[in-house]
């Protein structure tokens, strides 16, 4: 659908919107809330029944055909079809009881973040992931990359043995051609190059400290290509030393964000806290205030109770403006700090209206130590160290700062780019890295890394780099491995959860390989080093396998804090402000691709991103302004070009995005891997080389380059007419008017009123604490089987996912207030889907679930075209049946794999909660509140979900349903639902609390 | 009316003997296969059975 954007002049609009069309109320807008569903996504009657649509069969023929297929139908129903043959163990493992779960903790590493995970095994098979409960800092809670990240452990592509020169080979052929490389360079002291990422195991390094001791013209760069350089730059200008900054955001009342997205799922920790201080029971507890300046639209910016479009480039000369009034008003500069650089270049009111700013003075002077500043990775290196300065005057107690080991920045790699040219190297090893895609100088790379003797890559699925090397080593997934890793709370473990599926090893048993080559008395293998290096220095009483069972040993390591350096201040604020023609690129890691590895993860390609709400691809993000200016619609092909490099690729348009701003995601344009290989366009070529702005790059240009795609976006799929769905309240409003202008409806039946005699199961969604991090969806997804559809049918609104969250905007284009509304089956007791079902398929059962009986089902929809929520999911095609090995292996046993033609929708969890009543029954007790959790609940990081038994008047969940926030979606309707909201809370300056 | 919407006599032919004919053979085909061979389509690889085994000196939490 085209959408043109307003002419001119205010236009009445709905209050809440999701689509620019719904803003803008166009007739095609009009028409697609009228419809059912989008064009396409339902077929005239043919791809499903193989008849075309108007195919001019007679009654009279087809009368003939069915009385001849009915004929043979019958011989053909004589055959038991997909028989397959269960037969027991000859040799049972010990650990394991066919139909019973496992869990072991482990550990799951992504960058420098560490996210201790509990991992559910079935017949030895890792099916799902949840944070470990056991961890003082997640609490059972983790991102939605790591949940999806069990998939990556049966990706078909995964390299199964060491190749040399695209040839299969053993190990010991291949280990004997690295030995040799490495014991040459060693002998005519030549350097080797070990690129590998983070390092966040501390007895990782240790064995990295042993190799460089054998091998002493090692050079190891650890490069993230996502983890920022200007923050890495910035770090080592204000503490003179790489840092890790933990926000603690139980202590913050008052919290200003630079571009931070620190809520978009990646940090459980932080988004615990986050929610902790957001679900509150009445007006009167206390809530923080969330201030927000930044380019693009973050998941942080959308929770923000004030949010100002920012050019990134500027941030920096704003919070140093902050820092000379917070200074004026009493606040200490730390010593050596000047900032008389500033003067030149800023002046307020630009960007921020003067009121606002006024008041965000104020309220940061206010909150004093319980106020911080946090600057986005992506951010430029001086918006960093102005946020350092900025917390080292508050005293701000609500960040951590911890030394943190060093990340290669862009200048580093560039250094080894041209060693490698200048033929330095003996050898080359790329550990769990894919320079050959992530940097920026991609030709320059390849021709220099062909001047290396020796290339050896070590990995999960060839990559980019793979293909450069003559060495390939098949690494095991990290469900397969041993390791461990140093958190703020606990050093944790991580454990192997299953032996490994092909003959892969771990990159950590390569290296004692080397170690052993060069002369050294290494380890046999890595668990027996892991194990020895902790009974010496990390286990202090305990057993290591009392930490094995745990995942982890807490304590909180003594390291000191590193100290902020006035003297870095001069320097910073002198390069805020620089003029420039063109727009301003923000580079930014993908929602599902991360940097780039996870972008052969279906899952995470299929999981809409949280803002624009784009699967499978990653268009350029402008702004409503500039899309204006530029005559840009949805979804039309444009030529973005910077310095040379020019991409061709579709535009979205941005509600919120500051003028002036392109927004361009990471991680996709691979060229290798089944999923990933033609998603979206690769970004790195825009990385700038400087970094201190790597992420930021001024100068760009947009033009219209002709032709249109049709975007996979579900933003605008399962419209609701604009109905009264989503409610978000100020604190004022919160306090007075708690349910608004909305009444009660008064609902007349004329069914008998439903009895459950045992339980009634039912949900609270609390708006306030959820922030639209997806981790429901991906809990869900990989919980309940839901299948992956690919772009064409996303585009037809096809998408599978049993929970969806709703993004709804408020106010106007270029800067609406968001809500997100997690959106699943509300299980009504008059569930109008039930009563249109023709074959009973959908029926209530007597705890209150709406659930599906699958092979009753025979595809009419009725029940999908009669459900008000619009949360049914309909098997259009066959998405499942084809799948092989390994893929079959990441099922859940206990959920039915779907079938085509056949419909399917949330079923709360119901073998999770037949799991707590066989075993509560089993050992002769009732069933505890909180014991049933569902995937969505327990995957939630702000805890925003909850689930249990209404009947229960102590559960947790009966005393929310009362609470003054608490409302139904729809209640008009009569389809009395199981799911009851909570009014999403904003807290302004004006309506809402005072921040201290 | 329904004179004019109807197809040509050949298509309808076609269509009433290419249906049972169809169904026919592939109901005997399942009744009495004849070839166990892999189809051509489905790679070597994906057929092969992934042997899943525990791993070595894990201890789990509960199971």
């Amino acid at each position: 659908m085209k959408t043109r954007l307003p002419d001119h002049g205010p236009v009445e609009a709905p209050r809440f919107w999701r689509t620019l069309e719904e803003r803008v109320e166009t007739p095609e807008a009009r028409q697609a809330a009228h419809d059912e569903f989008l064009p396409g996504a339902v077929p005239a009657y043919d791809d499903v029944h193989g008849l075309p649509p108007q195919s001019g069969v007679s009654r009279r023929d087809f009368l003939g055909l069915v009385s001849a297929a009915a004929a043979l139908a019958a011989t053909v129903g004589c055959d038991r079809k997909g028989q397959g043959t269960v037969v027991p163990y000859t040799k049972r493992p010990v650990e394991v009881t066919p139909g019973v779960a496992n869990y072991y903790a482990s550990a799951f590493q992504e960058g420098r973040r560490v996210y201790p995970v509990l991992v559910k095994t079935r017949e030895g098979r890792p099916i799902h992931l949840t944070g470990n409960d056991e961890h003082p800092g997640v609490r059972g809670k983790t991102s939605p990359r790591a949940m999806a990240d069990v998939l990556r452990l049966y990706d078909p592509d995964r390299l199964r043995a060491p190749k040399a020169e695209g040839r299969t080979l053993g190990w010991t052929e291949a280990e004997a051609r690295l030995h040799g490389a490495l014991q040459a360079a060693k002998a005519t002291g030549k350097p080797v190059l070990l690129l590998s990422g983070a390092v966040a195991s501390p007895t990782r390094k240790a064995l990295l400290a042993d190799l460089k001791a054998a091998l002493p013209t090692l050079e190891h760069l650890a490069y993230e290509p996502a983890a920022g350089d200007a923050a890495e730059e910035a770090a080592r200008a204000s503490y003179g030393q790489s840092v890790a900054i933990q926000p603690r955001l139980a202590k913050a009342k008052v919290i200003l964000s630079l571009g931070a997205d620190f809520l978009n799922g990646e940090d459980p920790e932080t988004l615990a806290a986050w929610g902790a201080q957001r679900r509150l029971k009445s007006a009167k507890e206390p809530i923080n205030r969330l201030w927000v300046l930044e380019g693009p639209l973050t998941l942080t910016g959308t929770n923000a109770d004030h949010r100002y479009p920012v050019a990134p480039s500027r941030l920096a000369a704003l919070a140093f403006a902050l820092a000379r009034e917070l200074a004026a008003k009493g606040l200490p500069l730390p010593a050596g700090t000047d900032l008389s650089a500033l003067a030149a270049g800023f002046s307020e009111g630009v960007d921020v209206p003067a009121k606002a700013w006024a008041n965000l003075v104020k309220d940061l002077r206010h909150a004093g130590r319980n106020a911080v500043v946090l600057c986005g990775a992506q951010m430029p290196a001086a918006a960093h160290q102005a946020a350092h300065l900025l917390n080292a005057m508050l005293g701000s107690e609500a960040v951590a700062l911890s030394p943190a080991e060093p990340l290669a920045t862009t200048k580093d790699v560039e250094a080894a780019v041209q060693g490698m040219a200048a033929g330095r190297y003996a050898a080359a090893i790329f550990w769990d890295v894919n320079p050959a895609y992530t940097y920026a100088r991609a030709a320059a790379w390849k021709d220099a890394l062909a001047k290396v003797p020796l290339r050896a890559w070590v990995g999960l699925m060839e990559d980019e780099t793979a293909a450069q090397c003559q060495l390939l080593f098949p690494e095991n997934h990290w469900l397969e491995s041993w390791g461990d890793y140093s958190t703020p709370s606990a050093t944790v473990l991580q454990q192997p959860t299953v032996g490994t599926l092909y003959d892969t090893r771990q990159g950590e048993d390569l290296l004692l390989g080397m170690l052993k080559a060069l002369g050294a008395a290494p380890a046999a293998d890595y668990h027996t080093y892991l194990r020895a290096r902790w009974e010496k220095a990390v286990l202090q009483g305990g057993t290591f396998e009392q930490a094995l069972h745990d995942g982890l040993v807490k304590g909180d390591p003594k390291t000191a804090s590193p100290v902020f350096k006035g003297t870095s201040v001069a320097a910073a604020a002198g390069r805020t402000v620089k003029g420039s023609e063109g727009l301003e690129l923000v580079l930014f890691p993908g929602f599902a691709p991360h940097d780039g590895r996870h972008a052969n993860n279906s899952w995470l390609q299929e999981t809409p991103d949280p803002i624009s709400k784009m699967t499978w691809d990653n268009p350029v993000a402008v702004s409503v302004q500039d899309a204006q200016a530029l005559g840009i619609q949805e979804g039309d092909f444009v030529t973005l070009s910077l310095e040379g490099t020019t991409l061709r690729l579709p535009a979205v348009i941005q509600p919120g995005q500051a003028k002036g701003v392109l927004a361009l995601a990471l991680g996709y344009g691979r060229t290798t891997g089944g999923v990933a290989k033609g998603v979206g366009a690769n970004a790195y070529p825009f990385l700038g080389l400087d970094p201190t702005t790597a992420n930021v790059r001024p100068g760009a240009r947009l033009t219209k380059a002709g032709g249109r795609k049709e975007l996979s976006r579900t933003q605008s799929h399962h419209r609701m007419e604009g109905r009264d769905i989503v409610r978000s309240l100020t604190m004022d409003e919160f306090l007075h008017h708690p349910q608004g202008h909305h009444h009660q409806p008064e609902l007349v039946t004329l069914y008998e009123e439903q009895k459950f005699p045992d339980h009634k199961w039912g949900m609270v969604i609390d708006l306030a604490a959820c922030v639209g991090c997806s981790a429901c969806v991906v809990a869900c997804q990989s919980e309940n089987n839901v299948p992956v559809v690919g772009a064409e049918q996303v585009a037809k609104g096809r998408e599978m996912h049993w929970i969806r969250i709703d993004r709804y905007y408020e106010g106007e284009l270029e800067n609406p207030k968001v809500v997100h509304q997690p959106m699943l089956c509300q299980h009504c007791d008059s569930a109008p889907c039930e009563n249109v079902c023709p074959v009973n398929a959908t029926n209530h059962s007597p705890d209150g679930l709406n659930q599906m009986a699958y092979n009753r089902c025979v595809g009419t929809r009725y029940c999908a075209n009669n459900c008000p929520y619009k949360v049914r999911r309909f098997n259009f095609l066959e998405y499942t049946a084809y799948k092989t090995e390994p893929e079959t292996l990441a099922y859940n046993p206990e959920v039915t794999v779907r079938p085509r033609g056949v419909m399917e929708k949330c079923s709360f969890c119901v073998q999770r909660i037949n799991d707590v009543k066989i075993r509560a029954k089993g050992e002769g007790r009732s069933i505890l509140d909180g014991e049933v959790t569902t995937a969505c609940m327990a995957g939630c990081p702000s805890d925003a979900i909850v689930f249990g038994d209404l009947k229960d008047p102590k559960s947790r969940i009966a005393q929310l349903v009362t609470a003054t926030r608490a409302y139904k979606v729809l209640e008009e309707v009569g389809a009395k639902p199981a799911i009851t909201y909570l009014a999403d809370l904003k807290n302004p300056v004006e309506g809402g609390h005072h921040a201290n | 009316m329904a004179d004019a919407d109807r197809k040509p006599l050949l298509d309808r032919a076609a269509a009433l003997l290419a249906g049972p004919f169809l169904l026919g053979r592939q109901a005997l085909s399942l009744v009495f296969p004849s070839d166990l061979e892999t189809p051509s389509e489905v790679p070597a690889l994906a057929l092969q059975r992934i042997s899943v085994t525990p791993p070595e000196h894990a201890i789990k939490r509960r199971g």
